[in-house]
Order: structure tokens, then sequence, then C-alpha cells
């Protein structure tokens, strides 16, 4: 209340000033229409403040007045010396008064009759006396209070703008000087200055930034009357508990909220809390509860709206949107509570049974979450059917300083409001996996599939997608999607204008800002990307479905495709790394084994028929993680999920079953078999490191190498030098190298045991299982 | 009598009212707008502000502005908005009277843009209005 308050006294004073010549004007010409007005004016806004700060004595003096100075407007009273000095009188004592209060000190009462009698008809001049007398007393010195000193003054809000953009000058000139002077080399006592400078600079900035800024109470003042009014038409009685007015947010950013958090108080009191009625026989107090609280939570303000009404029951939210066809009944089934919950954010969606006069005329909470989202917050919903419902809005502090990432992507830098990133991931690690499915590309983070928009190709700044970095993002809704860039530079609080409306129309960009090195950058419209890149919705629920059935049912995302030899079969999309498109000659074909050259690697590529006579290839390369093989195929076909039972195969095979998809039978590829039937798993820098003992021996590098290669360990000759442990040492001649710490398997040329622990040069499986041993036994 | 600034665009002389033009800055370092209107050259920084540079070649469907060349812009304002519009060249400011209709024969791009024709001495100076080459060429469809 104090801020109004104080408002009030500043700005009754401001008329009152403004008013002093006026009123003179009007003593010198009672008849002076515009004066008149401009006095009943005054004397009428003073009324209607007066009620609403519950100030009764001034409420009195000003209605008093005001009732007098509409019969004269009206022509019903012609003003007389008498009249005008009574209003005058009336007109003074307001002044004394709101002085009073600022100084909160109290005037004698009493004396307002006198005045208000004055008034009335009839009065002759001896009154008019009485009240100069009365007047004089009251500003008697030892009466007249100490007049203090305001100490807050108005200002257009453009004036505020204007410093501001004064002081990111200053920024500006004051990181140029910077670079000069570290050019120079640096003097240190004018860096000491530069520092000082730099400091005052900042300080203003942040200064000046929070004159911008009013308590949340100018928003929450209005809703006691608006509870007050509403519920009364509604028959309902509500206690409303407002709390956090002193949060302090930018005024702008007030105003933005004002009309959402008008319409959801008007839901709660509408459709949330019951009728006394009804709550008595729910077992509820008769008086309902709305509770309305504002916090700051970091660099955001949180306003909650809860009340103990009937909740909103997700099921009935999803049987409306079913009916208004926003949602097959397959998808509502694959939905969760919550999510359900999320349908009433639905465009064309109003729970509302039937339409009164206070809500439910079909604009909705999708208008409270867009506008909302616009200004960069978020809403969240939480419902208790028949407890009552919860309402959460985020909202950022200010609309005009937003934490930020600066991402790039083929030298063009952007910025990514902060309220917006989930996470940033890197696409090579252990739990993010991207593919490409039909050209596009998406990505596996923790087991649920993202799509992914690679920034520089979306931007077209860029022809490949090849993201070095993905950057999750909420794009509103509930609906996330990867951000694929090349870098990821600065986080810093930006200063973002609205962009020209030839930019904003793009639909991308949700502004522009300039960064301290005075290179012009946009601010990325998160929502508006993943609508221009066609991110869709169901993409989402694609996403959601396999990670709630999974527990159940096993329902696997599959990658259904027309194998060589004509028939569909699926494979479980994890396990399809990527699909390539490869020239049919590079596959080389040795011993009945098929190669092709995969990244750098022959991969064995197994084929269900014989490879067709196209110059191109398509296969799948699927991955364990760790080794990988190649399926050469026909084309893809879909990506459904299968959740069905599988129905085995009574041979292992590259077929581990059937299910059944939309009632047709499909063979599903056995992994297991295909990875233990050949996968290749190539050498790497961690794979245990053998040394040949005998280089020099032929069957040593060209027969034994080779074998130890394709069983994975790393292989050098005595001799080589390394840094890296020996895990184990293989000699066929008995020869054993200096120096070396390791185990040792000895090899034989003749497969006839001669009592010794060496093995047949020939016995492929005994060596490699030896091999396994000792390495398992040296670490 | 009025103030209108005498640039070039094109090879044609026109003329900006001289109300409208904050002033005539030299471009240079203009940051790229990807998926924006081809007439939208880019962003420029001048001091604090962000300015949206406006090619007014490609604006008026008159091809692009030599952007290796020293790139002269006139700073308006509109809708709250300022812009930076590219001109080949800027040659004066003048005092000229009230403008006149326009004469019915112009080529598309001029028809749109121009508000009327001032005098200069014997000449006649197209008067542009900003606020069109701002805008950008009329869509194909239209």
């Amino acid at each position: 209340m104090d801020d109004l308050l104080t408002d009030f006294i500043a700005e009754t004073r401001e008329t009152l000033e403004a008013l002093a010549g006026e009123i003179v004007a009007w003593e010198a010409d009672p008849a002076d229409k515009t004066r008149l007005d401009a006095i009943f004016r005054f004397v009428h806004t003073v009324k209607g403040s007066c009620g609403f700060l519950d100030l009764p004595r001034l409420g009195s003096l000003s209605h008093a007045a005001e009732d007098c100075l509409a019969e004269v407007r009206s022509g019903a009273r012609t003003p007389d010396a008498a009249l005008v000095s009574a209003v005058l009188a009336i007109i003074d004592r307001i002044g004394e008064l709101t002085d009073a209060l600022e100084a909160k000190e109290t005037l004698p009462e009493g004396e307002d009759e006198f005045l208000i009698a004055a008034l009335a008809k009839g009065h002759a001049a001896p009154v008019a006396e009485s009240v100069a007398a009365v007047t004089k007393i009251s500003v008697m010195p030892a009466n007249a209070p100490v007049r203090t000193i305001s100490r807050s003054i108005r200002l257009p809000v453009e004036l505020l703008d204007r410093m501001m953009a004064g002081v990111s000058d200053m920024v500006l000139a004051r990181n140029e000087l910077s670079r000069l002077l570290r050019a120079d080399g640096g003097n240190s006592s004018t860096d000491v200055a530069f520092e000082r400078l730099s400091l005052c600079v900042g300080e203003m900035r942040d200064a000046i930034t929070r004159t911008r800024m009013a308590r949340i109470e100018a928003l929450f003042s209005a809703l006691p009357r608006m509870v007050r009014d509403l519920s009364g038409e509604l028959g309902k009685t509500v206690r409303l508990e407002v709390d956090g007015g002193d949060v302090e947010l930018d005024r702008e950013m007030i105003e933005m909220i004002r009309d959402p958090l008008t319409h959801i108080v008007r839901n709660a009191l509408d459709h949330g809390i019951e009728t006394p009625e009804e709550r008595r026989q729910a077992g509820k107090p008769e008086m309902g509860r709305l509770r309305i609280g504002a916090r700051q939570s970091a660099n955001q303000i949180l306003i909650e709206v809860s009340d103990d009404g009937r909740g909103i029951d997700a099921e009935r939210v999803v049987r409306k949107a079913i009916t208004a066809g926003l949602v097959t009944s397959e998808q509502a089934a694959a939905m969760n509570w919550s999510r359900k919950l999320d349908l009433i954010f639905e465009p064309g969606l109003s729970t509302a049974d039937k339409v009164t006069g206070v809500s439910g005329r079909g604009v909705g909470m999708d208008v409270v979450r867009a506008n909302i989202e616009r200004i960069g917050g978020t809403v969240d919903i939480e419902s208790n059917p028949g407890q009552g419902l919860r309402l959460s809005l985020r909202v950022p502090l200010t609309l005009t300083i937003i934490p930020a990432l600066t991402v790039s992507s083929n030298g063009t830098l952007f910025a990514i409001p902060r309220s917006a990133i989930d996470e940033l991931v890197r696409p090579k690690s252990d739990q993010v996996r991207i593919e490409r499915l039909g050209g596009e590309l998406v990505v596996f983070i923790r087991g649920a599939r993202l799509p992914v928009v690679d920034l520089g190709r979306f931007m077209g700044l860029t022809d490949t997608a090849e993201p070095a970095l993905l950057v999750v993002l909420r794009a509103g809704g509930g609906e996330r999607y990867a951000l694929g860039v090349e870098a990821v530079h600065d986080h810093e609080e930006l200063v973002v204008k609205p962009a020209a409306p030839a930019l904003m129309a793009s639909g991308v960009y949700a502004g522009t800002t300039l960064p301290d090195n005075s290179r012009p950058m946009l601010l990325l419209d998160v929502a508006g990307i993943a609508a221009a890149a066609n991110v869709g919705r169901d993409q989402s629920v694609v996403e959601e479905a396999p990670v709630e059935k999974r527990k159940v049912k096993a329902a696997l995302p599959t990658l259904m495709f027309r194998d060589l030899d004509g028939v569909v079969r699926g494979v479980r999309l994890a396990l399809v790394e990527r699909i390539e498109d490869i020239a049919t000659a590079s596959v080389i074909e040795t011993g009945g084994v098929q190669m092709v050259p995969l990244q750098g690697r022959l991969t064995k590529l197994h084929s269900a028929a014989a490879l067709p006579a196209s110059d191109r290839l398509r296969l799948l390369r699927l991955s364990d993680g760790e080794s990988a093989i190649a399926y050469a195929i026909d084309q893809v076909v879909d990506v459904v999920e299968l959740h069905a039972e599988l129905a085995p195969t009574p041979v292992a095979g590259p077929i581990a079953g059937v299910v059944l998809h939309e009632d047709n039978p499909v063979e599903l590829l056995d992994p297991f078999w295909l990875f233990t039937n050949g996968a290749t798993s190539p050498a790497n820098d961690d794979s245990p490191l053998c040394l040949v003992a005998d280089a020099d021996d032929p069957w040593a590098r060209e027969v034994l190498a080779p074998l130890l290669g394709a069983a994975g360990y790393r292989v050098m000759f005595a001799g080589e030098p390394t840094d890296d442990r020996v895990s184990v040492v293989v000699t066929s001649t008995g020869h054993m190298p200096e120096g070396v710490d390791a185990p040792v398997v000895r090899l034989r040329g003749t497969p006839d045991h001669n009592g010794d622990e060496s093995i047949y040069r020939y016995d492929r499986d005994g060596l490699l299982s030896a091999l396994r041993r000792h390495v398992a036994g040296g670490k | 009598m009025a103030l209108y600034l005498i640039a070039r665009i094109d090879q044609e002389v026109v003329a900006l009212p001289a109300t409208e033009i904050g002033s005539v800055v030299e471009v240079d370092q203009i940051a790229a707008v990807p998926r924006v209107p081809a007439h939208v050259a880019g962003l420029f920084a001048l001091r604090s502000r962000v300015l949206t540079v406006i090619d007014t070649r490609s604006s008026l469907d008159l091809g692009v502005i030599d952007r290796d060349a020293a790139m002269t812009a006139v700073i308006v304002e509109c809708d709250g908005h300022s812009y930076a519009l590219l001109v080949d060249e800027v040659e004066d400011v003048i005092e000229a009277g009230q403008p006149e209709p326009c004469p019915a024969l112009l080529s598309t791009s001029w028809r749109r843009a121009a508000k009327g024709t001032i005098r200069r001495g014997e000449d006649a100076i197209l008067l542009i209005d900003p606020a069109v080459v701002v805008a950008g060429p009329e869509p194909l469809a239209a």
C-alpha cells in the first residue's frame, strides 16, 4: 500500500500545483466552464483514490465538493462567491491533509464539517467568513506541517530509455578505450584511473537498469477488488491471500503479465472454486481460498496462483481434446497425467461446460501461455482433482536484459536465451548418438529421441550438417529439440531490443543485441525455429512413448526396411548407427566374406541375397557401441514402434524371430547373431599391446600379426620403440626380447603336444584364449 | 520551402525529405542476417544502436549495391526502428518547394517508391518515401 499512497500523494500534489492557477481564475470568473471542469476532475479523482486507499476524511471532503460542483455543472446551482470560497477551502484542506499524510501527522478533526456545511445551498456570506476563519486557523504556523521534500519524482519511461542508451554508449566507449590502452602497453597510473572509470560505468549501468524496475505490488493491488466483485457475482465466498508484493521486476514486464494473471484469477474463481453448497458437501470449508504469491528465484520471478477448488481432471481434458480433434485416442493413451493436463494449453480447448460472463469465452489458457512465453517465461500446471489447482508462472526479471549463450556456426554468432536451454551435449559422448534418418538428423540422448536442427544448415550458412555440439532447447509446450552448432562461446547478459519488422517476420529471431565487442548479434527465437524447421509435435510424442511403455511391453522404435530379397524386415533402431550409400564396387569379397570400407575401416557386410547390380548400395551401419557391422538393404520403409511378442526362430541365424506389425508378420534381425558372426572390433589405443618377438620371421609378420590385429590387439615387433606397457609377448622361435616384463605365449611348429605349455601355431582358438587369459591376468 | 537530401540510387538521382533523416554515415562491417528478405543487407552498429541495413537497389528491384566499395547510408526512423538505407552516393542537401505529382511514365519500381518530384534548378528529381524502401519489394504473388 505504501507505494500506492506515495503515488497518490505525488499525483495529488502535482495536480494541486497545476490547479492553483485554475482556482484563481475560477474565483475571478465563476461562470468559466473549463476551469470548473478542471476542478471537478480533480476532486473526482481524489474521491476515487480515497475510497481505494481508505482515507475517509479526504473522501468525505472531496465527495461533498464533487456533489456541489456537479450541481453547478448541471446548472442546478449558480456559483456565487460563497460557494467558490467554500470549494476553495476544501481544496486547500485536501492539500493540507495530503501534506499531513506524507509527514505521517494527523490534523485536528472536526473542522471538516464546517467546510462541508459551507457548501450547502443558502449559506450566506457570514458562513463564508467562518470558512475563511477556519482556513486561517488551519494554516496557522503552529499547525502547519513542515512540508517535507518529496523523495520521489515521476519520469517518462522514454527518458529512462535514453539514459539507458547513453550508458550503453559509455560501455562501448569504455571497451574501445580499454582495447586502445592494452594496445599501448599500459601505464599503471592510467590503468588505475581507467579501472575506476570502468567501475563507475558498471555501477551506473546497474543503477539505471534498476530505474526500470517496479514492485509487483502494482500488479497485485487490483486483485482484492476484482476477487471481491467476481466472487460476489458468482455467489462464492473467497479469501484472497497475497504474498510477495515487494518483489521487483521490469515495469514493462508487469504490464505483460497483467492480462494473463487476470485471466488465471478469473478462471480460478469461476471454474476452480466451488459454490459454498458444493464445498460443504465435499467436506471443505465454505470459504474458498485463493493464494497469489511472488518470489524471486535466481534471475526469474516465480508467480504462483493456487486455489483449493475442484482442480482440473486431466482425463476430462483429454476427452475434450479428442472430441475437438486435437489428439487421437492412440496419442492420448500414450500420454501421462501431466502431459494430458498440458492439453489445457492447446488452442481451441475450453473445459468450461457452460459459457459464463466471467470466463470460458474461448479465450483460454493457450493465450495465457502464449503471452507468458512471448516474454521468455513458462507456465506450469499442477492439479489435484478435488483438492485444487496450482499454476506457476516463471518470467525473467526484465525484458531487456537476458542471460544468453552465444553460439556460432560457420563464423556467424547468435545468442540463445538461457531460459530455453536444457543442456549442452557433445554428439560423441557415451549417452549421445546422432543418426541420420531419411535425410534428417535425430539424436538419442539417454534413450530419448530428439529431432536435430543444424543451425548452420538451417540458416543457410553451410551445406553439411556435422554439428560439433548440440544445445537441447525447450521450444515450449513440452517440445524439445537439439540445435546443432559449431561452437559455444560466451555466457553473457545481453541487452536485447526488438528487431525490425522484416527480421521479426522471419519468425526465427527474438531481437537484436549489441555485445561489448560492438558486433550486432541476433537473439534466436527458440520456438520460432522449431516451427520453421518443422520440428513437429508428434516427434515429441514418439520420444515419450517408448520411455513409458518400455517398462511394461518393451516397445522399441524399430527401423523397417526392404531387404535385398524383397522381404520387409525390421531392426531395432537403437542399433542403427547410420544409413549409408556406398559404391557397390567398394565391396570386397574374400573367402566368402564380404567387407566394406566404412569410416576408414573394413567392416563385415551381411546381405540376405546377392548384391544388386546397381552402382550404389544402401546399407545400415549397425553398432553395439563397440564394434560395427554393415547390413545391405534395398530401402528404408519406416520407423515404427514394435512392442508385440517376438516369436523366436528355432535355429540361430540372422533372424531373431517374427513380430506382428499391423497384423503383418515382420522378421526382426538378430543383433546377437550378427555381431557374434563377424563383427569387426577394431584395435584402438586402449587395446592390449601384443609384442611379437620374432621380428625377422616372415610367418610372424604375414600370418600371425594379421590374426592378432583382427582379434583386436595392437601388434608391434621386437625392437620397435614404445612407451606403452606390453600386455603379452608371443614367440614362435623361443627368442625373448630383452627388458620386457610381460607374460609370454610360446608357439610351436607342430601339432604334437611336447609337454610344455606351448601352443600349436595354427591352433587359432587356443592361441586367442591363451592371449585373453594372459592379458586378463596381467591387469 | 523544405530541405531535401539528394542521393543517387542506381544512376537515378533521388530526393529524400530531410525531416525524416537522422544522419548520413559510412557503413562498414555489416553483420549478415540469414533467412530474411534479400533487401535486408544485415545489421550495423552505430554507437549503441543497432540499425537494420537496407539495400535500396535490391528494395527497388534494381539489383544490389556494390558491397565492396565504401558504403554510404542514410539513417531513417520508421515505426520506431532505425534503418540505414544504403545508397550509391549522397550528393547534396537542397531547399526546394512543394513536391509536384509524378510523371505518369515511371517504371514499376520507381512508381511505388516515388511520392512526387521536386525541382532542382531545371531538373525534376524523384522524391522517395523511405518507408516504401524499408518495406522492400512487393511480393511477387500479389
